[in-house]
């Protein structure tokens, strides 16, 4: 599906490798019949928040490499401030700092160690080194942990001294590859409480599958899917751009009131009406997308009423983010 | 003096190539796997020029002894055309397989990195290798007379007039260097030649400049042949009449190089550009910050410790064995009667065992360490993250190499130091020199196999696959090592030199079984020291070359 096909907008800024803190143009990645990029244009404007959205297999991965130089495109060019990165220049991997998506340190080495041998290989000075490691070492949380060896870290800490390497050097762009796919709950708060803190100071271009944390962060989205770009908009104008088509239904507790089995025939139910989109259910709340709302505002309360069931909330509200994934992407 | 102006220039003619390409690639960026295309090239060249001219010669079309069997204007145009005819026809070969593989790989600045790998690789073999070994040769022969040599007056006449020019000045070492740098450009020229024909992406118009390629080089090898044959005594003169002859050669390709060159036109070219040219010593010191760190990995993880333990252990071992294997053999019950039968151990018995201690269990330990130095970090994803940081894949590569070579180095004087000090206690004192060069040899030596492994390493995609890649390629060069002719050249005749310096160092004459000796004088093997080295540097390059193409 392309971006005419979907009928959402795709907004591709005017803004060229000058201007624009990461450039793609018709950036294309083959392996064998395998087509896992398709002539990616794209532009991410400085000082963002760029949440790069995509299912597993979307491409983001193979965006990621090709824009931290790692793989070599098939066909197209990239560029991170101003620079090529798809020509493998030395120079164009100090405009970027990039946090593979199972980041791999040398786990004899501590944190401090790590952080100093980046810094070194970036050419920076004895006294620059240090003083960016204790101020990364403080933003990664990591002052306590600095002089243990990294193989005894945890996941969490592992991801953070991970965007604390990619920020050294201070790098105009940060370039993340699925940064809390791999973390318990308590892990990706703090990656992302940690990204939320680098808002205005960096450009963030951050790839990821779980809409949530793309929600809470990015202040602009791109959708990839099958290799190809299909949506790239500001999180709040997409969000606005989408009208009021959600009802969400909260019905008394199961046991409490509901019981599992009239729930799961209200829901399939609604799954058969001509009007409905997609039913997705948690416990006792349903989540409707629906495709006419005039209808949906007739024929879902009697329906509701002839299934007996208690309803405690009843609401029309905007799709999230992950009702618009779900949508392009499918 | 003489000994160090021929290795200087032997040295030169090994690192000039490499030196040329790395200034091209300041310039113009062309990869470094070219340059190993360059030397695949002649090397696959050479294996049908030979054995065509060894059958020319069988049927009577080449003289098989001496010069003067056939006239000489027909043994110097046959020479030249199979030189032509093989070496420009594996080189459009190269280029066919270039323009079907990577089409982005045929620019000119690509064809003269295909040229100085061609060009590299023979003056590397035909300049360093060859001017090592009979250097080293003549080296031994200063003090020889020449009488006593099994040789026809034909070939006495032709060595001797090379020993005098050997020995005349200092200054005739700059000769062969002289005539290494002149075939070189004219390779580039070649090169050129056929690159131009495959350039437009129009070859069945543009084919004629193979044929032209094939001529040119027949006209000049032929040349050569003549003016060799007619003032052999006359090194320079040959120069002269050989540089009159890439003359053309030359100015062509200067034209096209000017008029070809793909210019920087845009502002933020030139100004990648200064960055680019100020960046050498940049990537220099990021070398020095990852040999660094290699060393302390190795101290971290106790590697060193273990490798110097072990160096230590066979070092002091071998004189030790030495002197009481017999008394051990004699304590057993039942073979007391063989006991007299053992020679009385001397000090060339504990450099023997030295010797033997060091190559079997260093050349396991080389493969096994330095196997999964890439392809480990590659698999871990360290790699990834390193090479996203302005790390130059030359230099990743290239320290991992340089850590393993100190660590051997390490190794080595450890062992050196502890065999010396048990031979001096258990037998007599070793003589220094000849102890410290056997060393040197061996260290030379098992690096190349070092140099291999770490090839296997950026080759494979599993640390296993290194470990059998690195083995493989280092079996099928000792096994080489066993080949009638060249064999003697590589890299496993710096055993039999070592050996004999170990028998010397001992105080015992230096003539073991079979080996190349003449009058109990120790005979030096460069052929096999310059050898050993191209070895290590082409592996190097072809690891760099390959890594520089991997994803990771």
């Amino acid at each position: 599906m392309n971006a005419s096909q979907s009928g959402m907008p795709l907004e591709i800024s005017e803004a060229g490798p000058e201007t624009a803190a990461i450039y793609c143009h018709g950036l294309s990645k083959h392996y064998g019949d395998i087509q896992a990029l398709d002539g990616l244009t794209l532009s991410v404007p400085y000082g963002s928040i760029f949440g790069f959205l995509g299912r597993n297999g979307a491409g983001k991965t193979t965006t990621m490499r090709l824009l931290a130089g790692l793989a070599l495109p098939t066909a197209g060019k990239a560029w991170v401030a101003g620079m090529e990165t798809t020509s493998a220049k030395r120079q164009a991997r100090l405009r970027f700092g990039y946090l593979p998506q199972d980041p791999a340190f040398y786990k004899w080495m501590s944190a401090r160690e790590y952080l100093d041998y980046v810094g070194q290989i970036q050419g920076l000075g004895r006294t620059d080194r240090e003083s960016q490691i204790d101020r990364l070492l403080a933003l990664s949380d990591l002052q306590e942990a600095a002089m243990r060896r990294i193989g005894g870290f945890s996941g969490g800490m592992l991801q953070r001294l991970g965007i604390a390497q990619a920020l050294m050097g201070d790098p105009p762009v940060l370039l993340l590859d699925e940064p809390t796919s791999s973390l318990d709950p308590a892990g990706r708060y703090e990656v992302l409480d940690m990204i939320s803190q680098l808002r205005g100071r960096v450009t963030v271009f951050l790839s990821s599958h779980i809409l949530t944390d793309i929600e809470r962060v990015c202040d602009t989205v791109a959708i990839l899917h099958k290799g190809r770009l299909v949506l790239v908009s500001g999180k709040d104008e997409l969000l606005e751009q989408h009208p009021v088509n959600a009802v969400e239904l909260e019905f008394e507790p199961i046991n409490g009131g509901s019981d599992n089995e009239t729930l799961a025939k209200f829901s399939a139910a609604l799954q058969e009406k001509p009007w409905v989109a997609s039913v997705k259910r948690e416990n006792a709340r349903l989540r409707v997308m629906v495709q006419d709302v005039s209808r949906g505002k007739q024929e879902l309360l009697p329906l509701v009423m002839a299934h007996d069931l208690s309803l405690n909330r009843y609401e029309w509200v905007r799709p999230s983010l992950e009702d618009i994934f779900l949508q392009l992407s499918t | 003096m003489l000994i160090l102006a021929y290795s200087l220039s032997i040295f030169l003619m090994i690192a000039l190539p490499l030196a040329l390409a790395v200034a091209l690639r300041r310039v113009s960026r062309p990869v470094w796997l070219l340059f190993s295309v360059g030397s695949l090239t002649f090397i696959l060249s050479q294996a049908v020029h030979l054995p065509v001219n060894d059958w020319l010669a069988d049927i009577g079309f080449l003289p098989k002894g001496s010069v003067g069997e056939l006239p000489l204007w027909r043994t110097a145009i046959t020479l030249g055309l199979t030189a032509g005819l093989c070496e420009e026809l594996a080189r459009t070969a190269g280029y066919a397989l270039i323009q079907w593989l990577k089409p982005l790989w045929m620019r000119m600045q690509d064809s003269l990195m295909l040229g100085l790998g061609h060009g590299g690789i023979e003056s590397m073999i035909f300049g360093g290798v060859l001017t090592a070994a009979g250097f080293s040769s003549l080296l031994s022969m200063r003090e020889v007379d020449l009488n006593t040599l099994s040789l026809n007056p034909e070939q006495l006449a032709a060595l001797k007039l090379q020993l005098e020019l050997f020995t005349a000045s200092p200054l005739n070492a700059i000769l062969p260097l002289i005539e290494r740098l002149l075939a070189l450009s004219i390779q580039l020229v070649f090169s050129l030649l056929i690159w131009r024909a495959f350039a437009r992406g129009r070859l069945s118009r543009d084919w004629y400049y193979i044929p032209l390629a094939i001529l040119y080089h027949a006209a000049v090898d032929a040349g050569a042949v003549w003016t060799a044959q007619n003032s052999s005594s006359n090194y320079a003169l040959r120069m002269l009449i050989l540089a009159l002859s890439l003359l053309p050669g030359w100015a062509w390709g200067f034209w096209l190089v000017r008029r070809e060159w793909e210019p920087r036109a845009t502002l933020q070219g030139k100004l990648e550009r200064q960055i680019e040219d100020s960046s050498i010593w940049a990537e220099l010191s990021v070398f020095w910050v990852a040999l660094i760190k290699e060393l302390r990995q190795l101290w971290r993880t106790r590697r060193l410790l273990v490798m110097g333990a072990v160096f230590l252990v066979f070092g002091m071992g071998s004189p030790l064995i030495a002197k009481f294997t017999p008394l051990a053999l004699s304590s057993i019950e039942g073979i007391e009667m063989f006991a007299e039968l053992i020679p009385e151990p001397t000090a060339g018995d504990a450099m023997g065992q030295y010797i033997k201690n060091l190559s079997q269990f260093g050349f396991i330990l080389a493969v096994l360490m330095a196997m999964g130095v890439v392809v480990g970090e590659k698999e871990r994803g360290v790699a990834a993250m390193i090479i996203s940081k302005p790390m130059p894949r030359w230099a990743f590569v290239s320290s991992k190499l340089a850590a393993q070579a100190v660590m051997y180095l390490v190794g080595f004087l450890l062992a050196g130091a502890g065999a010396y000090y048990y031979t001096l206690f258990l037998f007599e004192p070793l003589a220094f020199g000849d102890y410290a060069l056997l060393n040197g040899l061996m260290f030379l030596w098992l690096i190349v196999f070092v140099a291999l492994s770490v090839l296997g390493s950026t080759l494979a995609g599993s640390t296993v696959g290194a470990g059998g890649i690195g083995l493989g390629l280092s079996v099928a060069l000792l096994l080489a090592g066993a080949l009638p002719g060249f064999g003697a050249l590589l890299p496993g005749g710096l055993m039999g030199w070592a050996s004999q310096l170990g028998q010397r160092a001992a105080g015992v004459a230096a003539s073991l079984p079979g080996s190349a000796s003449v009058s109990g004088e120790v005979m030096a093997n460069g052929g096999a020291a310059a050898s050993a080295l191209v070895i290590i540097l082409m592996s190097l390059v072809l690891a760099i070359g390959i890594f520089e193409q991997q994803e990771l």
